[in-house]
């Protein structure tokens, strides 16, 4: 399955539009009070010039003292209901805005959560992040911003066209003229705007990943003398970020003086035109003035949309790369009822059959493994590096589907099983260990759902039943020892140690062990082996490790190799082939 | 790793984002010229729009001179917002690249310890959204503010100039705008504050469920790597929400305010035509210069969030790019002999002594292995001995000479590292092994043979050209243990350091390695860290360290006889006899 995200998939705006409205759904009744608010604001909005017009023309080119005053009074009203509207539609939409982003963000981390390992081996660290946080920041700062001003602005310039219309046909279409070229302008513009956003994003992508990569492994940096290295590789990306930005800079930049420069044109059609109107005597002083106003209200809103345009068009460059992310497929949870072929009567707890794996890179990492693996017993995976040994633990804990065959677990398509099910069966150690910041106790009760609320001293009592509580020792503040998932101030042999007090605590029915130890010291290694040998009588532990005393009690051995598995017999003949043994790795 | 024991906030005048500009006045100066003849000219039209109504009234209504006027002053406008929007681009971007450039400059020359203590998450806000926010000050911002302020003097000037009287009455709206604005502002910000501390929250929750996602996976915790985002989000969102409930209190005042200089003209300004005082043009116009005297006003008050958040963000790159240089300038460069001396040395993370008076000594060409529990200080100990960290108290020699007065660059192209860590960067696996790119094409050759991934390399695509990287699939975790030892054995060291490496690789490579490096880099001097007492029996000394102290050094045979907890260990390891012998 491929899950990378670098495709240049395309996606139209309108599309994009589409989707994003899914996320206003349940925000129907908002959306018509809205709807309703704008529209008295803009009923408003547009009234008010028009009775200035009114209040010119008849009371003050009258002198009809008298007049001006009920109208000051009239308009007096409309301007507090103005600002009522105002207060409304802010708040209704606003909050249109924010609930919308709430779901989106939501959506997104829960997709997150949906998608499996392979999804984040495909794509940089660096980038992920940098879409999660920054391209969701874009659509936020537009949706918190300048959604309402967005449609604000549209219903202001509807009104203020219906109005232009109203006064006078004649006069009113050619002061719209501008109006539908910067319409043209637009359509032809946006495609081209939208790509050059979505470049930029592309390297700001690149370059937080380069700066992550270069800041995490600063060491290595150091010590190989390669501080020229950092400046390189980020001069490097930086230079191609500085040229992404620009370009998209220029192209966001070309709206404001297009939109002003027809806006003028706009004004000087309604002067001239309107001049030679009047002089026709088809038109009066006091209707140009207010024509006047309401011109500037259709392009005043026009130029604030040329700069919310760019911000539109970085946001939809936003969304198509978080939709990216959205459209990816989760692999179906199983739990389906078994289909009666798929269960095989089986006594063996797990069970590879004709299993082979592909990564989606083309590289073959097994081939046609058969093997199975009883309740109660404990294996060992030996064989030299890259042979494919952390690959089938990674398919005995469904981190992979295979490519070919089928892994059953308890005589059951190990993708028939729900997920709670599966990982309620199966403990994985892996390779490298995770910490989440918060203390060794948050770190051990990690994901554990039966224990999540466990008081310290009951959490102590289960430690010392299982054994693990001399492993605490090593932690200077016990439960409470504060851990960063970066790990600082914390050693790789007492990661691995949290890593393995969580698996246990757990008691899965099998337990795999890939080089969980491997940094551990082996006195302390002692102790682990001990817990093991605690550990309920029907668990199945699978162990993968080069020191051999770590696998010596294992019941069957399995040499991995250039991805295939043979039975290794007794240690002795394993130790053979590891020696004689032709390497592929 | 040290406690931060250094404040690293810089002390001195409080940084100005203007001394940021210096270097670009030029260009900022084209910018303020553009915009500011641009919006001169905007004021122009509205005047332009009142002489044509004024004259039509008076009969003298010459439609080629208004054509010709406002076709001239919109074209110029059109070009000089175009040049301003060029200028504008090029200059924000310009400053935003140079202060990376900058920072990252600085950043490369800092220690290991200022990383760590900095933290990364916290130099890549620096060079990405604090920069972003600078850069966002000298796009908008600049401009705005200054061109704001010429719109609303030119806007006042000319109200003033055509009725004082009401134009005093219609300027009023200035001080109550802005005091709403102050009022609103105040609070905003503090909110804020909290929604930045809020998002760095969800970061946090994102990066470490995206580091963490095959654990979540196996542990099927995905439901509670939701909960804890829900919980922050709806924080967030109820952040949103009360900024939303202050603007929506804003926004109408501002309306109603204007909206009240507006009828305030209609009735006075209608009084003043109906008494003689005004002409209708006039009267128009002063409609005109509301419109144009309120937007800036508007613009100015959004503004001042944009330069409060550019401020703060420019204090943080401040106190990162002058923070004191933590790389101390030794002078002395020559070959090493090997010999490493360790005296008295102590180590403090936090309260805690990761490191207690530890001493040893390590002759040239000799080979020292150290062992010891879990979190013993092991680790920290060959990062001492790479100057990555300095010891609180004690002195570290080579050859006699204190670490600190060697040349870091010299020392370190003598020392090679094996982490204990795979470090792996996105690139090739050439560039990966030499990553230091004095590294010769022999050099190279030897310490892939040595590190026994000849066999490895050939069967890749595209051997050393292809492409590995930090977390994909591409190399097993002992492969990428052994890159790392030919990465440490391609610089030709004189001394090797090695980090448990035999960890993830199997024994028979293991052995084959060791022999491999006795063979083809003789007269190296060797300090290894290992778990497994097999494979060091032979070696000179071995040094057990235990809870930070050195329990007891010597060799495998003194050690057996006078250490019981050497003996212990090995005893953990003894069960298998063929072990020790394969």
């Amino acid at each position: 399955m491929n899950y990378s995200l670098n495709t240049d998939q395309k996606t139209s705006t309108r599309a994009a539009l589409g989707k994003m409205l899914q996320f206003m759904k349940s925000e129907k009744r908002e959306l018509f009070l809205a709807f309703f608010v704008m529209l008295l604001n803009a009923g408003i909005t547009m009234l008010t010039p028009y009775l200035m017009g009114y209040a010119i023309d008849h009371y003050i080119a009258q002198g009809n003292y008298h007049g001006l005053a009920v109208f000051s009074g009239l308009l007096l009203v409309m301007y507090i209901i103005w600002a009522g509207t105002e207060y409304l539609q802010t708040k209704l939409m606003g909050g249109v805005g924010q609930r919308m982003l709430y779901r989106l963000r939501n959506e997104v981390f829960g997709k997150l959560q949906q998608l499996p390992v392979a999804f984040f081996n495909q794509n940089k660290t660096g980038d992920l992040i940098s879409r999660i946080n920054n391209d969701t920041d874009k659509v936020n700062q537009f949706f918190s911003q300048s959604l309402m001003q967005f449609v604000d602005s549209i219903f202001t310039m509807a009104g203020a066209a219906i109005f232009l219309l109203c006064i006078n046909v004649k006069l009113g279409g050619a002061s719209l003229l501008p109006g539908v070229l910067i319409l043209v302008f637009v359509q032809l513009a946006s495609g081209w705007v939208k790509k050059k956003n979505a470049a930029s994003m592309k390297h700001t992508g690149g370059l937080s990943a380069e700066i992550q990569e270069s800041l995490q492994n600063f060491k290595t940096i150091i010590t190989f003398n390669r501080r020229d290295y950092f400046r390189k590789r980020f001069d490097d990306a930086n230079a191609e970020n500085y040229k992404a930005a620009i370009g998209a800079g220029l192209a966001n930049n070309i709206f404001a003086p297009v939109f002003g420069l027809f806006s003028n044109i706009a004004l000087l059609i309604v002067l001239v035109y309107g001049i030679s109107l009047i002089a026709a005597g088809s038109f009066t002083l006091g209707l140009l003035i207010s024509f006047v106003v309401y011109v500037q209200n259709f392009y005043m809103p026009l130029r604030q949309l040329a700069a919310l345009w760019a911000g539109f068009q970085t946001a939809m460059a936003a969304w198509d790369r978080i939709a990216l992310i959205l459209e990816m497929k989760a692999p179906s949870d199983g739990a389906k009822v078994p289909e009666l072929n798929t269960i095989k009567v089986s006594a063996s707890l797990l069970q590879f059959s004709g299993v082979s794996f592909q990564y989606p890179d083309g590289k073959k990492v097994l081939h046609d493994i058969n093997f199975s693996m009883e309740q109660g017993k404990t294996y060992a995976l030996v064989g030299p590096t890259g042979g494919g040994k952390t690959t089938t633990a990674s398919l005995i804990a469904r981190l992979y589907d295979p490519t070919e065959g089928i892994v059953y677990l308890k005589g059951r398509n190990i993708k028939d099983y729900t997920e709670e099910e599966r990982t309620g069966l199966i403990g994985f150690i892996l390779q490298e260990p995770v910490l989440f910041t918060g203390t060794l106790r948050d770190n051990i009760l990690y994901g554990n759902r039966k224990y999540q609320d466990i008081s310290n001293e009951a959490l102590m009592v289960l430690l010392q039943e299982t054994g693990l509580d001399r492993l605490l020792i090593r932690f200077d503040q016990g439960l409470d020892t504060p851990v960063a998932s970066g790990g600082e101030g914390i050693s790789l042999g007492q990661r691995q140690l949290i890593a393995f007090i969580r698996a246990v605590l757990r008691k899965p029915a099998l337990l795999v062990l890939d080089e969980a130890t491997a940094n551990i010291d082996t006195v302390t290694e002692r102790q682990l082996q001990e817990v093991l040998q605690l550990l309920p009588p029907e668990t199945t532990r699978v162990i993968i490790a080069h020191r051999l005393n770590t696998i010596e009690n294992a019941d069957e051995i399995f040499f991995v190799n250039a991805g295939t598995i043979i039975t290794a017999g007794s240690l002795d003949n394993a130790l053979h082939m590891l020696l004689e043994g032709k390497r592929e790795s | 790793m040290k406690a931060p024991d250094r404040k690293s906030a810089a002390a001195g005048p409080k940084p100005s984002i203007i001394q940021l500009l210096k270097p670009y006045s030029r260009l900022i100066l084209a910018l303020l010229l553009f915009a500011l003849l641009s919006n001169a000219l905007n004021l122009v039209i509205p005047k332009i729009v009142q002489q044509g109504i004024d004259n039509y009234g008076k009969g003298v209504f010459d439609v080629k001179h208004i054509l010709l006027s406002f076709s001239l002053a919109a074209v110029l406008i059109f070009i000089f917002m175009y040049f301003q929007s060029i200028v504008q681009t090029y200059a924000s971007e310009k400053v935003a690249r140079d202060l990376r450039t900058r920072l990252s400059a600085k950043i490369s020359q800092q220690s290991y310890l200022y990383i760590q203590e900095a933290t990364p998450g916290k130099l890549l806000t620096n060079l990405t959204s604090d920069v972003d926010a600078i850069k966002m000050f000298v796009s908008q911002a600049i401009v705005s503010i200054v061109s704001s302020i010429v719109l609303i003097i030119g806007a006042a000037v000319l109200l003033l100039q055509i009725n004082w009287k009401l134009g005093l009455i219609v300027l009023l709206i200035i001080p109550v705008i802005a005091l709403t604005f102050m009022f609103v502002l105040k609070k905003v910000r503090i909110l804020f504050k909290k929604g930045q501390e809020v998002v760095d929250k969800l970061n946090k929750v994102i990066n470490e469920s995206i580091l963490g996602a095959a654990l979540i996976r196996v542990l099927n915790a995905q439901a509670t790597e939701y909960n804890k985002f829900m919980d922050i989000s709806k924080e967030a969102k109820s952040l949103g929400m009360s900024i939303l409930r202050l603007f929506a209190m804003l926004i109408p005042v501002i309306v109603f305010t204007a909206n009240m200089a507006r009828l305030a003209v209609l009735a006075l300004g209608g009084h003043y035509v109906i008494s003689g005082g005004m002409t209708l043009g006039e009267f128009a116009a002063f409609n005109s210069y509301i419109a144009i005297l309120i937007f800036p006003i508007l613009v100015i008050g959004f503004m001042s969030n944009v330069i409060a958040r550019a401020s703060a963000s420019y204090a943080r790159i401040y106190s990162t790019l002058h923070a004191p240089d933590t790389v101390d300038g030794g002078t002395v460069s020559r070959e090493l002999d090997g010999n490493i001396e360790v005296k008295d040395v102590s180590v403090f993370y936090g309260e805690k002594a990761a490191l207690k008076n530890i001493s040893f000594e390590v002759k040239a060409g000799s080979r020292t292995a150290i062992i010891g529990p879990t979190a013993a200080g092991k680790t920290q100990l060959l990062y001492l001995l790479t100057t990555l960290t300095r010891p609180k108290e004690g002195t570290i020699c080579y050859d006699g000479i204190p670490i600190a007065e060697y040349r870091q660059e010299s020392l370190l192209a003598q020392v090679g590292l094996a982490f204990q860590d795979s470090i792996i960067f996105n690139m090739s696996l050439r560039e990966n092994i030499a990553f230091n790119t004095a590294v010769s094409d022999a050099a190279m050759d030897k310490a892939i043979r040595t590190a026994e991934l000849q066999d490895f390399v050939a069967t890749l695509p595209q051997q050393l050209d292809t492409l590995v990287s930090e977390r994909g699939n591409s190399l097993s975790g002992g492969q990428k243990q052994r890159v790392m030892l030919a990465r440490a054995l391609a610089i030709e060291p004189k001394i090797l350091l090695l980090d448990d490496f035999t960890a993830r690789v199997d024994a028979a490579t293991e052995e084959k390695i060791l022999e491999n490096v006795r063979q083809n880099y003789p007269g190296i001097t060797l300090l290894s860290i290992t778990q497994k007492v097999s494979s060091v029996k032979d070696f000179d000394q071995i040094i057990l360290l235990m809870e930070g102290e050195v329990v007891a050094s010597g060799t495998h045979t003194e050690l057996m006889a006078a250490c019981p907890e050497y003996v212990q260990i090995y005893d953990s390891q003894q069960s298998l006899p063929q072990d020790q012998e394969s």
